[in-house]
């Protein structure tokens, strides 16, 4: 009987206690404009996906750039330049392309375009000159850059937000207020 | 001499006598029929049968005339014993005893009278009788107590106030605690429903890089959290009006359980005259 007393008061114990633990409400998606919001960061935004990764140094690395919207304040562009720069130290460039926001359904590639300074920073320029498809209106994918891990540490790809641009088809900029970065591990 | 006239076979009754009584010779006389039970009719008892006693005496020989009678009355058996001097034919000693049958106590109780008379009384035979005879409070062992129904309903709600011998409180008990445990116990499975839910969902939010789609999970996630969190404040609160029922229980079972009355009362019935004056 007093085994299964035991037992029996345990059971609830741990009911109890299981009951009580609480999931943390984490949501942290860069591409998520109120995830930013929530850490203090305006739309329209520019960010990296995904926000952190851990690789080996035989692995390459993968990070899309994403301008991210506020769902109430969305505004059309049809050009957009981004300046990336990235630690050389134990990374190097090796491919951008064009996301698949800027290559959609019509599959209009704008006029996409990159130059890269050799050391760690990468302009990349797009633009919409098409008759038809002269904008884009909404959070998207801008640009996928793949690099090659040359050694092993642990830094920040980033914007540099005084630099980047966007503007609509009339030629006005479109004020960007805030960036995010990803972190990259190699092990 | 002794007379036994017992209203059921005693058969081990003369045995028993000349086996405790060695020191004593026994004469029998079994065809004697004579009762000597109307003695308190007479003007003087002592001498009631005076005649009878002498002649009795001269004929087997003998200085005393015991006579033994056992009536028996449902569970009690009354035994009087007279011992008559045969010299003068008088009653010399004499006791009626009414008491609560016990375990071979016709027998018992024949040789504490026996012994009496004889001066030869054994420990053992006063032990017997004690059997029947209310023992000291303080050395009572209650075979039921209240701490006894208070752990039985710390184990299992209920079972002490149904061991305490109650009818409806028991079912009361067992069932409000059933309900609550049940309760626990649902709240607990959404909680951990949600949970998975919630985190399955987080997972998927992490994993796409599509704003449609993180949006969708993040409702999705959102809502999980918002249900999770509610399952466990249920969860919670059950479990503490489980936990607070199960001691209350266990208390109203201790409350509730048997205890030796201090007071006894009749019930009153409103047909019998008031003798209150």
């Amino acid at each position: 009987m007093k085994f299964q007393r035991g037992h029996v008061i345990i059971l609830l114990i741990w009911l109890v206690i299981e009951s009580c633990t609480l999931q943390k409400k984490d949501f942290d998606n860069p591409v998520d404009f109120i995830a930013n919001e929530e850490k203090g960061i305006g739309a329209p935004t520019l960010v990296f996906y995904p926000k952190t990764q851990s690789k080996t140094i035989a692995d390459s690395i993968l990070v899309g750039a994403f301008i991210v919207f506020k769902e109430d304040s969305m505004e059309s562009f049809s050009g957009i330049h981004l300046q990336i720069e990235f630690p050389n130290s134990f990374l190097e460039l090796d491919t951008i392309t064009p996301g698949l926001f800027i290559t959609d359904t019509l599959k209009s590639t704008p006029l996409f375009t990159y130059t890269f300074d050799g050391t760690n920073t990468v302009d990349i320029f797009a633009y919409f000159l098409d008759t038809l498809k002269t904008d884009l209106l909404g959070t998207g994918h801008i640009a996928d850059l793949v690099f090659n891990p040359i050694g092993t540490g642990s830094d920040s790809i980033r914007y540099n937000l005084s630099v980047c641009e966007m503007i609509d088809q009339d030629d006005a900029i479109i004020e960007l207020k805030g960036d995010r970065g990803a972190e990259v591990i190699i092990q | 001499m002794v007379l036994n006239h017992f209203d059921r076979k005693l058969s081990t009754a003369d045995a028993a006598l000349k086996e405790n009584f060695t020191n004593s010779i026994f004469e029998f006389d079994s065809t004697f029929y004579l009762l000597f039970d109307n003695i308190d009719e007479y003007e003087n008892p002592a001498s009631s049968y005076m005649n009878t006693i002498k002649d009795l005496g001269e004929k087997h020989k003998v200085n005393f005339v015991l006579f033994n009678q056992i009536k028996h009355d449902d569970d009690r058996f009354m035994l009087e014993g007279q011992m008559f001097n045969t010299r003068s034919g008088g009653l010399i000693y004499r006791r009626k005893i009414d008491l609560t049958n016990y375990l071979n106590g016709q027998i018992n109780e024949l040789n504490l009278w026996v012994g009496n008379v004889t001066g030869n009384i054994e420990k053992e035979w006063q032990k017997n009788r004690e059997s029947i005879l209310f023992k000291n409070p303080e050395n009572i062992v209650q075979e039921k107590t209240p701490l006894g129904a208070a752990m039985r309903s710390l184990i299992f709600p209920g079972w002490g106030q149904a061991y305490s011998g109650k009818k409806v409180s028991p079912r009361v008990w067992a069932g409000t605690e059933s309900a609550l445990s049940l309760a626990v116990l649902f709240n607990f499975l959404k909680y951990e429903e949600a949970t998975k839910n919630y985190l399955a969902n987080l997972k998927l939010y992490n994993e796409t890089d599509d704003e449609k789609e993180v949006e969708r999970f993040r409702n999705q996630a959102e809502s999980d959290w918002d249900e999770h969190k509610m399952f466990s404040e249920l969860a919670i609160a059950f479990a503490g009006a489980t936990g607070t029922g199960w001691v209350a229980n266990s208390i109203h079972a201790w409350i509730v359980g048997p205890r030796s009355f201090k007071n006894l009362y009749q019930k009153w019935d409103p047909q019998l005259p008031d003798t209150t004056g």
